[in-house]
C-alpha cells in the first residue's frame, strides 16, 4: 500500500496532538497534583447529621501542620458554617454533605465545584494562595429559595488566622460585700500552643493575666473584684483576648435589698 | 459537444497543498485552543482541587 506523503504528514501530526493532550493531562495530575473529586468517602445518614462527630457541629478544624479540615453542611437554603474562615497558604480539605436535598458547592471563578448529595460526603482539597473573600453558591436547583442560597469563604492571612474562642460570664447579681467573680474561658482549636494575654475590666477595675493554652484545649481564668469597692449598682465588664471581646454587666445589690428580695421570695 | 481533455497523473504528482494547508491551520488552531482551555481556563482558575492521583484511580 502506498500512502501519499501529505497523508503521512497529517497522520503523524494527529498522533503528536494526541500524545500532546495526554502529556499535558499527565503533567497536570502528577506534576501539579490536580485531581478530581472522588467518591472514596464513607456514606452518612442525612437525618443523623446532628449526632455525627464531624457534621454535628459544622466547623473548621486543624488536622496537621498547614492542614485544615472544613466540615460543611448544605441545607435549604444555607451553608453551615457561615462564614467559613480559613487561612491562606494552607491545605484545606472540605467535607461537604447535605441534610435534605441535592445542593451545589461552587466558588465562582474557581475550580471548586462539587455536589452536596444527602448521604454522600464530597471531599476536596484546595489551597488558597491569597487572603480575601470568596462567595459560595448553590448551583443545583434545590427549591424555592435556591437563588438566595449562598455562603462566604473568608481566607485570612496565615499569621492572623486562629481558632481561638472566648466566652465569659459573671453572676447576674452579687450582694454587696461578696466577691464578683468573672470567669473567662479561652479555647484554642489549633495544634500549636496559644500564648496570649487576657485583659479584663470590671467597672473601673482592670486586670491582666498572661495565659498559655495548649493545642486543642481550653483554659479558665477567674478575675475577682471586691463588690464593696465597686459599689452598689450596675457595672459593665469586658474581657478581651487578642481580637476577641466579651462584654456583659453585673449588678451589685446592697445587703438590705438582697434581704428584702430574699424575704419576698420566701 | 466539446472534446473531453483528461490527463492521468501518477501517485506522487498529486499535490493537494490546499488541503494540506487547511489541515495545518486546523492543527494549529486545535493546539492553541487546547493550551488556552487547559493552562489558562482550567489551571488558571485557582484554587483547583488538589490531591493524590492514587485514590482517584483506585476509586
Amino acid at each position: 500500500m502506498r500512502i501519499h506523503q501529505y497523508e503521512k504528514l497529517w497522520i503523524v501530526g494527529s498522533m503528536i496532538l494526541i500524545v500532546g493532550f495526554i502529556v499535558t493531562i499527565t503533567y497536570g495530575s502528577v506534576g501539579l497534583g490536580i485531581t478530581m473529586i472522588g467518591d472514596e468517602e464513607e456514606t452518612i445518614a442525612p437525618d443523623e447529621l446532628n449526632d455525627d462527630e464531624q457534621f454535628g457541629e459544622p466547623r473548621v478544624e486543624q488536622v496537621g501542620e498547614n492542614e485544615y479540615a472544613a466540615y460543611v453542611v448544605a441545607q435549604t437554603f444555607i451553608f453551615q458554617p457561615d462564614p467559613i474562615e480559613i487561612p491562606a497558604n494552607n491545605e484545606i480539605t472540605f467535607y461537604v454533605t447535605s441534610r435534605d436535598v441535592i445542593h451545589g458547592f461552587y466558588v465562582p471563578g474557581t475550580n471548586i465545584n462539587a455536589m452536596a448529595i444527602p448521604g454522600q460526603v464530597a471531599e476536596l482539597t484546595v489551597e488558597f494562595d491569597e487572603p480575601g473573600e470568596h462567595g459560595l453558591i448553590c448551583h443545583e436547583y434545590c427549591g424555592s429559595g435556591h437563588h438566595t442560597m449562598e455562603g462566604l469563604i473568608v481566607v485570612q492571612p496565615e499569621d492572623e488566622f486562629d481558632l481561638t474562642e472566648l466566652s465569659a460570664e459573671t453572676p447576674d447579681t452579687v450582694t454587696s460585700g461578696e466577691q464578683v467573680q468573672l470567669n473567662a474561658t479561652v479555647e484554642n482549636g489549633q495544634l500549636e500552643p496559644l500564648e496570649t494575654t487576657v485583659n479584663a475590666e470590671i467597672g473601673d477595675q482592670t486586670f491582666q493575666q498572661d495565659l498559655t493554652v495548649d493545642g486543642k484545649s481550653t483554659q479558665n481564668v477567674t478575675f475577682t473584684a471586691e463588690s464593696t469597692q465597686l459599689g452598689v449598682g450596675e457595672h459593665d465588664w469586658t474581657v478581651t483576648v487578642d481580637d476577641y471581646e466579651e462584654t456583659g454587666s453585673v449588678e451589685v445589690v446592697s445587703n438590705e435589698t438582697a434581704a428584702a428580695e430574699g424575704g419576698e421570695e420566701s | 459537444m466539446g472534446s473531453r481533455v483528461s490527463r492521468e497523473i501518477g501517485h506522487d504528482e498529486y499535490d493537494p497543498w490546499g488541503t494540506l494547508s487547511l489541515i495545518v491551520i486546523y492543527f494549529v488552531a486545535l493546539t492553541l485552543m487546547w493550551l488556552f482551555t487547559y493552562f489558562i481556563e482550567f489551571i488558571g482558575n485557582t484554587p483547583t482541587v488538589m490531591g493524590m492521583i492514587v485514590p482517584v484511580m483506585l476509586g
